[in-house]
């Protein structure tokens, strides 16, 4: 089999340290950071997104792929940045104010991560102040702003989010994609959102398609 | 024959027909009490919405041959619905506001002779959250192994609200949780001790440990089950949202969930209780598991737009001849922002899919917060058409 192929494997067995072996062997053998990011990484990071949406994988499953991705991504890392390769898209995310889960609002993270995408995770209970702060402050411009809502009672701190960040004149600037248990496309309408997906791995679609549109 | 709202409920737990679909709700929020219904109690809230009531109840005793005693660190519980904290000189609760822009945040120090054990929880007008996990290295598990109390259920107390609550509708309590803010399920527990993440990790890092701790939770929860002998309730709390198949796999359910709430269930049933198994999220695919574990009723079937993934006529078809039902209704879409007729339309949605022969309590599928009470009263209303001829 080839060094593509074993990482592929690797992350789909969630096998950290096969991965991270593999990618080494890739680099060694003068396979390019960008393919074994595009080939490997990335494309196993894509059938574990569809593997979850059929049902056949869960959480736990997710989790432990993502981590294998992430060995191998730090290998990479420093090579693709001597390469002068950067993340395409800057995506900003957080679990809005009053609201702890995070486990689906971390799937999202892995799942853009794992289809190129450069992450910055501000974690739960996020304030509206803190997601513009976080705009404003990042160097290289955010493209996009995910937030993530599970409860009934915090739906309204999504509406609030997306006010403030209207308010502070930066809504031309980022698209904002929304999700959650109780988030629904009809919702993200009303307030306002740009975008709304099911699960992690539809984010990734919704993202990409609207950051090329 | 119209029946109390307690042979209604009871005659569904057993899998038989009451009269017409029983109907009633998981926990009232404060938060929901004290904003829509100036503070009404339970029992008032269940009478004005026409809903079958529950008294939930949880009194606990320290047992002094073991040098426990009630936590004194403790303020009274504000409801029956909440324990009081059993401490010994080994097992010493302390608290410590500190200081937060929003939020009510408090650290608990657990002290024992091997050491100190802290989390910290925070609370806002909804309700409590713990931002600082108790179990933060793999030891801490062996402290609590060796010191931690055991709570016991205050069987006479149970008896004298049963008593006074009688054809009023069931008594229910849940299987003791760790101290603080501990959960009833085994595998619930240990999540809320060492952070859900990072436990599903560790059932692949290294599953000895996960076993160790479960077992420690499991050996304590068996402890106050055996207790219940003689307590007059109806029905019991095990159980989770993290053992959903929307937070873990149906791998890590049969190998870390199902053997030890199993085990507890066992012990339930010989000292005469029943068991509602509480998975607040995905359970389509462990439904036959769950129901393998022998409890006697499941909830919450959380429908998909709630966060499960619930299909209510399957569910019933699968499982509905080994377990009564509880749940099953969006309290999202139909308690807020929508017309009665829709409301009523979901009630009787429910009924045509998990009535048919009895075996299903109507019930919004886990807790509500903002309320149209309206719709509420739609809710009881239309159940109360949903009869069994
Ligand atoms: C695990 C859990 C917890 C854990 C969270 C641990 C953690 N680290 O996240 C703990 C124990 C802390 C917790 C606490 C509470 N919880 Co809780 N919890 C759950 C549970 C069981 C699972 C949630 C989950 O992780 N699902 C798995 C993930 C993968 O799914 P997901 O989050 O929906 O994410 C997916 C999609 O929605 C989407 N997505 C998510 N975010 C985003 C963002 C973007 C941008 C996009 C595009 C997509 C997207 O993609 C994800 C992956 O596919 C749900 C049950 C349920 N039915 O959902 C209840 C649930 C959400 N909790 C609930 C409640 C009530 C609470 C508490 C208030 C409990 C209490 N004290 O009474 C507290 C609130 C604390 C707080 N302030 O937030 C209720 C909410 C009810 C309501 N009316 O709102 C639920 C629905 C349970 C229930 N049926 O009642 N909870």
């Amino acid at each position: 089999m080839n060094h593509l192929d074993d990482i592929f494997n690797g992350v789909l067995d969630g096998d950290l340290t096969a991965v991270s072996a593999h990618v080494q062997e890739a680099v060694d053998a003068g396979v390019s950071p960008v393919r074994i990011l595009q080939e490997g990484l990335i494309e196993a990071m894509d059938e574990v997104g569809t593997l979850f949406e059929e049902g056949e994988y869960f959480v736990p499953e997710m989790l432990i792929a993502a981590r294998a991705m992430k060995a191998g991504l730090a290998i990479l890392k420093p090579l693709l940045v001597s390469a002068n390769v950067e993340p395409a898209v800057k995506v900003v995310l957080g679990t809005v104010q009053g609201d702890m889960h995070d486990i689906g609002k971390n799937l999202v993270a892995i799942m853009l991560e794992g289809a190129g995408f450069e992450i910055v995770d501000l974690g739960t209970d996020v304030a509206p102040e803190t997601f513009i702060a976080a705009v404003e402050n990042e160097q290289k411009n955010v493209d996009l702003i995910g937030l993530s809502a599970l409860l009934t009672t915090t739906l309204a701190s999504l509406e609030d989010t997306l006010l403030a960040i209207e308010q502070a004149g930066l809504r031309s600037r980022v698209k904002i994609i929304i999700g959650g248990a109780p988030v629904t496309a009809e919702y993200a309408d009303q307030i306002g959102a740009d975008g709304f997906a099911p699960d992690a791995s539809q984010a990734v679609t919704v993202a990409k398609a609207l950051l090329t549109n | 024959m119209t029946m109390t709202s307690r042979q209604r409920l009871l005659a569904a737990l057993q899998g038989q027909i009451p009269d017409r679909l029983p109907v009633t709700t998981h926990h009232i929020q404060d938060y929901f009490r004290n904003k829509y219904l100036e503070g009404l109690s339970d029992r008032e809230i269940f009478d004005r919405f026409g809903l079958d009531a529950i008294h939930w109840t949880v009194p606990c005793r320290p047992d002094p041959a073991n040098g426990e005693y009630f936590d004194p660190s403790q303020p009274e519980p504000t409801s029956p619905r909440f324990s009081r904290r059993i401490a010994s000189d080994q097992w010493r609760i302390t608290t410590e506001t500190l200081p937060h822009p929003r939020y009510a945040t408090i650290r608990y120090t657990i002290t024992t002779p091997k050491g100190e054990l802290t989390t910290v929880l925070q609370s806002n007008d909804y309700t409590s959250w713990v931002t600082e996990h108790l179990i933060k290295e793999k030891k801490d598990i062996e402290i609590i192994g060796e010191f931690v109390t055991n709570p016991k259920c205050d069987v006479e107390q149970v008896n004298r609200e049963a008593q006074a609550f009688g054809e009023c509708g069931l008594v229910r309590g849940h299987i003791c949780g760790f101290d603080i803010y501990g959960q009833p399920g085994t595998w619930q527990d240990a999540a809320v001790l060492v952070g859900i993440e990072r436990l599903i990790l560790e059932t692949f890092d290294d599953p000895a440990w996960v076993h160790e701790l479960l077992e420690i939770l499991c050996r304590r929860k068996e402890i106050f089950v055996r207790s219940l002998a003689g307590a007059q309730y109806d029905l019991l709390e095990l159980g989770g949202g993290d053992a959903s198949t929307t937070v873990i796999s149906p791998k890590i359910f049969r190998k870390f969930v199902a053997p030890y709430d199993a085990r507890l269930i066992e012990v339930a049933h010989e000292v005469g209780q029943r068991i509602v198994y509480h998975t607040c999220g995905g359970m389509m695919p462990i439904l036959e598991d769950i129901a393998a574990m022998k409890p006697d009723a499941m909830e919450t079937f959380t429908p998909p737009d709630m966060g499960g993934d619930t299909r209510l006529a399957e569910a019933k078809q699968r499982i509905g001849d080994k377990v009564c039902m509880i749940g099953g209704f969006n309290q999202h879409h139909h308690f807020t922002g929508c017309s009665e007729a829709e409301t009523r339309a979901a009630v009787q949605r429910c009924f045509v899919e998990a009535g048919g022969g009895g075996g299903y309590i109507l019930s919004p599928s886990d807790h509500f917060f903002d309320v149209d009470l309206n719709l509420l009263a739609a809710f009881g209303d239309e159940a109360h058409r949903c009869v069994y001829s």
